[in-house]
C-alpha cells in the first residue's frame, strides 16, 4: 500500500498526552500499556485527507475542539435501565463514560469457570488471563488511533471463555455515554478469548444518552481458538453530535467462527473498522452491516478480510441507507495471500439512497494472491421505487408505512440474522424512528 | 358505484396525452372486461383510477360512490374500496404476506371504522381466502411475490383482492402470462368474490378469461378512448376478427403498454 508522508499536524489529541501519566499506578501492567501507547502516539501523525484510507472524511471538528478525559468528569445521568436487554438480566456489564459500574452490572448467568470483568479490577487483582490477552490482537499496526486508546487504557470488557464452555445468556456490553457540559473522550477496551470449543453470543452495545459532543473510541479485540464460535453484534447509537471511531479485530483459528453484525445508527461521524486474520485453515467469519444514517451524519467503513490459510468461508453484506445530506463511505478489502487456496469470499456493499442530496462513496476491494478461489464483490446504489411505493400504497398504506416497509425490507437482511429476539425488535424500531425522521422535510432535502 | 366522465390523461413526464376522453360507468354487483390493442390505454385507465402519480388528469373526472376521487391519493382510494391487481405485481423481499396484508386490511378497517384484527384473527381470517386461489399456507409467510413465479404472482394478486374485500377491483392483465389450469383457478377466485354488492373490472388483451368469467359488459378501448360497448359477445367477436374492423373509426398507435 502507497503511504503518503504526512505532515505532523499539531491535534488537541497530541496536548492531551501530558495529562496520561495521571492514570498510573493502579497496576503496573496497565502503566505500561499506556506508557506504550503515548509513545506510540508521539511518533504517529494522526491521518489527514491526504491518505488515501481517509480521503472521503473530514476528522477537523475531532482535531480543532478541546475533549477531556471522560472519568475527570462529574455527571449527573438519568435511569437508562430501558436499554437493558431481558435476556441479558443476568450477563451485562456496563460502562458510563468508559467507567465501569458494578451497580449496573450482573454477571451471575455466566458459567463460574467464566472469567469476566472490567479491565481495571482485573488488571489490579493481576489476572493472569488479562495480561496474557489485552492489547495482543488488536493488530492495527501504525494505528494511531489504537494506539491513543491504549495510551488512556482505564477500563473496559474482559471475557475469557474456557475451552468446552458455551454461554447461553447473551452477554450484553453497554456503554452508556452521558450528557455533559463539556466535551469529552473516552477509550474503553473489550477483549474477548473464546477457547477451544467454546461459545459466546456478545452484545456490544453503545448509546448516548443526550445530544451532547463526544469523541468515542472503542477498541475490541478478539481471539476465537480452535473450533470456538463467536456471535457479535454491535449496535452503535452515540449521540448526533458524537465522534465515534472504532477498531475491531478478530483472530480465528481453526474451524472457528466468528459472525459479526454491525449497526450504525448514531454519531455525526463514525469510523468502523473491522479486521479479521484467518489464523489457520477452515475458518468461516461474517462481517455483515446496516447503517441507517441520515442529516449531516457520515459513516465510514473501512474492513479488512485477511485470508491467509486454505479453506475459509467469508461472507460480508454492508447495507447502507442514506438520507438528508448524510454520507456513507465503504471500503471493504479482501486479501487472499499466497497459499490460501479454496478461499469462497463473498462481499458486497448495496446502499439504499433517500434524498438528492446524499452522497455515497464505495469500494469492494480484491486483492488476490492464490489461484484457487471464489471470490465475489459488488455495489450498488439504488432508490426507493416509485412503483413499489404506488404498490404499496394502493394497498392501503400511506406514504409513512410504505416506505417504512421498504427500508425495513431493505434492512432485514441484516437484522434477521441476529439471534437475540430483544435486539431484532429493538432494531425494528430504530427503523421505525429512522423513517419517521427522514419523512421531515428538513432532512430529506 | 364508478363513473368515469371525459376523461384526459397524460403521462407527467412528458406530457404524452393517453386517455382521450374515456366515458364510463359501472354499477354495483356487474362485471365488466375492457379490451383492446397494447398501448391502447387500458392499463392506463387501470392506474389512473387507482391513482398512480405518473398519471395526471387534465380534464375530466372519476367519481366513485358519487364522489371525485382525483384529488385522493392511492391510499385514500384503498380505504374507500378501490383495489387494482398489477399486471406486474413488485417484489418486497424480506416482507411476507401476512405483514403486509394485516397492515392493509387494519389500516382499510380502522378507516372505514370497522374492528380491526389481531394477528391470530387475521391468520384464520386470511386462511379461508387461500383456499379461492389453491394456495397453501406457507404462502402467508413467504415474501411478497418474491421468487414466485408469473403464475403465483398473479394469484397472489387475486388473494390480496380476496384479503381486503374491495368494493371495486381492476384487475390489470390478471390472465396474461397464464397456464390454463391457473387461469382456470384465478377465474374461479374471481367469480368467488364478485357478489352483488362489488363490481369487478377485467383489463385484458385476450378474450379466454371470459371463458370463464362472464361479463356483463364488454368495452373496447381503442388509442384512448373507448370505441365499442357491448354484451359478451363482443369479446367472442373480437377473438375471431381481431381489432381490425373497430380501427378505422380511431388510428391505432402501437407503442407497447406501459
Amino acid at each position: 500500500m502507497a503511504k503518503v508522508k504526512q505532515q505532523t499536524e499539531q491535534t488537541f489529541l497530541q496536548d492531551l498526552l501530558d495529562f496520561q501519566g495521571s492514570l498510573n499506578g493502579k497496576s503496573e501492567f496497565l502503566d505500561e500499556v499506556r506508557l506504550k501507547g503515548a509513545e506510540e502516539v508521539r511518533n504517529t501523525p494522526f491521518p489527514t485527507k491526504k491518505l488515501e484510507d481517509w480521503k472521503f472524511i473530514s476528522l477537523r471538528d475531532l482535531y480543532r475542539d478541546s475533549y477531556e478525559l471522560a472519568s475527570n468528569l462529574e455527571v449527573d445521568f438519568p435511569d437508562f435501565s430501558e436499554h437493558f436487554l431481558p435476556e441479558s438480566k443476568e450477563s451485562r456489564l456496563v460502562f458510563i463514560n468508559g467507567s465501569f459500574s458494578a451497580e449496573h452490572s450482573s454477571t451471575k448467568a455466566l458459567p463460574e469457570e467464566v472469567v469476566i470483568g472490567n479491565i481495571a479490577n482485573l488488571a489490579a487483582e493481576g489476572n493472569e488471563q488479562l495480561k496474557e490477552h489485552l492489547h495482543k490482537h488488536a493488530d492495527f499496526e501504525d494505528d494511531v488511533f489504537t494506539s491513543f486508546n491504549s495510551a488512556f487504557l482505564e477500563d473496559g470488557a474482559f471475557i475469557y471463555v474456557p475451552k468446552d464452555v458455551t454461554v447461553e445468556a447473551p452477554v450484553h456490553l453497554l456503554f452508556i455515554q452521558t450528557d455533559a457540559d463539556k466535551n469529552y473522550f473516552t477509550t474503553s477496551r473489550t477483549v474477548v478469548v473464546a477457547d477451544e470449543d467454546s461459545e459466546i453470543t456478545l452484545v456490544e452495545d453503545h448509546i448516548g444518552l443526550g445530544d451532547n459532543k463526544y469523541f468515542n473510541l472503542p477498541v475490541v479485540e478478539l481471539n476465537l481458538e480452535d473450533r470456538s464460535f463467536v456471535k457479535h453484534t454491535k449496535i452503535q447509537r452515540d449521540s448526533f453530535e458524537a465522534i465515534h471511531i472504532a477498531r475491531t479485530a478478530a483472530s480465528v483459528a481453526q474451524h472457528a467462527n466468528y459472525e459479526s453484525y454491525t449497526i450504525t445508527r448514531g454519531a455525526k461521524l463514525s469510523r468502523n473498522e473491522p479486521r479479521i486474520f484467518q489464523m489457520d485453515e477452515e475458518v468461516e467469519f461474517t462481517v455483515d452491516g446496516l447503517v441507517l444514517i441520515d442529516g449531516d451524519q457520515v459513516s465510514d467503513t473501512h474492513s479488512v478480510m485477511d485470508h491467509r490459510f486454505s479453506h475459509a468461508e467469508s461472507h460480508q453484506l454492508h447495507k447502507c441507507v442514506i438520507n438528508g445530506k448524510a454520507h456513507s463511505v465503504f471500503n471493504g478489502k479482501i486479501y487472499v495471500q499466497k497459499d490460501a487456496q479454496k478461499i469462497d469470499s463473498f462481499q458486497e456493499n448495496r446502499n439504499l439512497l433517500l434524498s438528492r442530496k446524499g452522497l455515497v462513496n464505495t469500494k469492494p476491494q480484491l486483492e488476490i494472491f492464490a489461484d484457487d478461489v471464489v471470490c465475489t464483490h459488488g455495489a450498488t446504489v439504488g432508490q426507493l421505487e416509485e412503483d413499489e411505493l404506488f404498490y404499496l400504497k394502493s394497498r392501503g398504506l400511506d406514504e409513512q408505512q410504505a416506505r417504512e416497509l421498504l427500508i425495513y425490507a431493505f434492512a432485514l437482511e441484516t437484522i434477521e440474522n441476529i439471534t437475540v429476539d430483544s435486539v431484532q425488535e429493538l432494531l425494528v424500531d430504530e427503523v421505525h424512528r429512522y423513517t419517521e425522521r427522514q419523512l421531515d422535510s428538513e432532512l430529506t432535502v | 358505484m364508478l363513473e368515469i366522465k371525459d376523461l384526459h390523461v397524460c403521462v407527467e413526464e412528458d406530457g404524452t396525452e393517453i386517455l382521450k376522453g374515456v366515458n364510463l360507468t359501472i354499477n354495483k354487483g356487474e362485471i365488466h372486461a375492457i379490451m383492446g390493442p397494447n398501448g391502447s390505454g387500458k392499463s392506463t385507465l387501470s392506474k389512473a383510477v387507482a391513482g398512480h402519480e405518473a398519471y395526471e388528469v387534465t380534464q375530466g373526472d372519476i367519481l366513485f360512490e358519487g364522489e371525485s376521487i382525483l384529488e385522493l391519493e392511492p391510499e385514500e382510494r384503498a380505504h374507500l374500496g378501490v383495489f387494482l391487481a398489477f399486471q406486474y405485481p413488485v417484489e418486497v423481499p424480506g416482507v411476507t404476506n401476512k405483514t403486509l396484508l394485516r397492515q392493509a386490511y387494519n389500516t382499510i378497517a380502522r378507516e372505514q371504522g370497522r374492528e380491526e384484527l389481531d394477528p391470530l384473527q387475521f391468520e384464520d381470517y386470511a386462511k379461508d381466502k387461500l383456499d379461492l386461489i389453491d394456495m397453501k399456507e406457507e404462502f402467508l409467510d413467504r415474501s411478497i411475490n418474491a421468487g414466485f413465479s408469473g403464475g403465483e404472482k398473479k394469484r397472489n394478486e387475486i388473494f390480496q383482492m380476496a384479503v381486503l374485500n374491495p368494493k371495486l377491483s381492476f384487475l390489470d392483465e390478471t390472465d396474461s402470462g397464464l397456464d390454463i389450469d391457473a387461469l382456470k383457478t384465478v377465474a374461479n377466485g374471481i367469480n368467488q368474490i364478485a357478489d352483488e354488492d362489488k363490481a369487478v373490472c377485467l383489463v385484458t388483451h385476450y378474450q379466454r378469461i371470459l371463458d370463464y368469467v362472464t361479463p356483463d359488459h364488454v368495452h373496447v378501448m381503442i388509442d384512448g378512448k373507448i370505441a365499442k360497448s357491448g354484451d359478451k359477445d363482443l369479446a367472442v367477436k373480437l377473438e375471431e376478427q381481431g381489432y381490425d374492423w373497430l380501427t378505422d373509426v380511431a388510428s391505432v398507435s402501437v407503442n407497447g403498454e406501459q
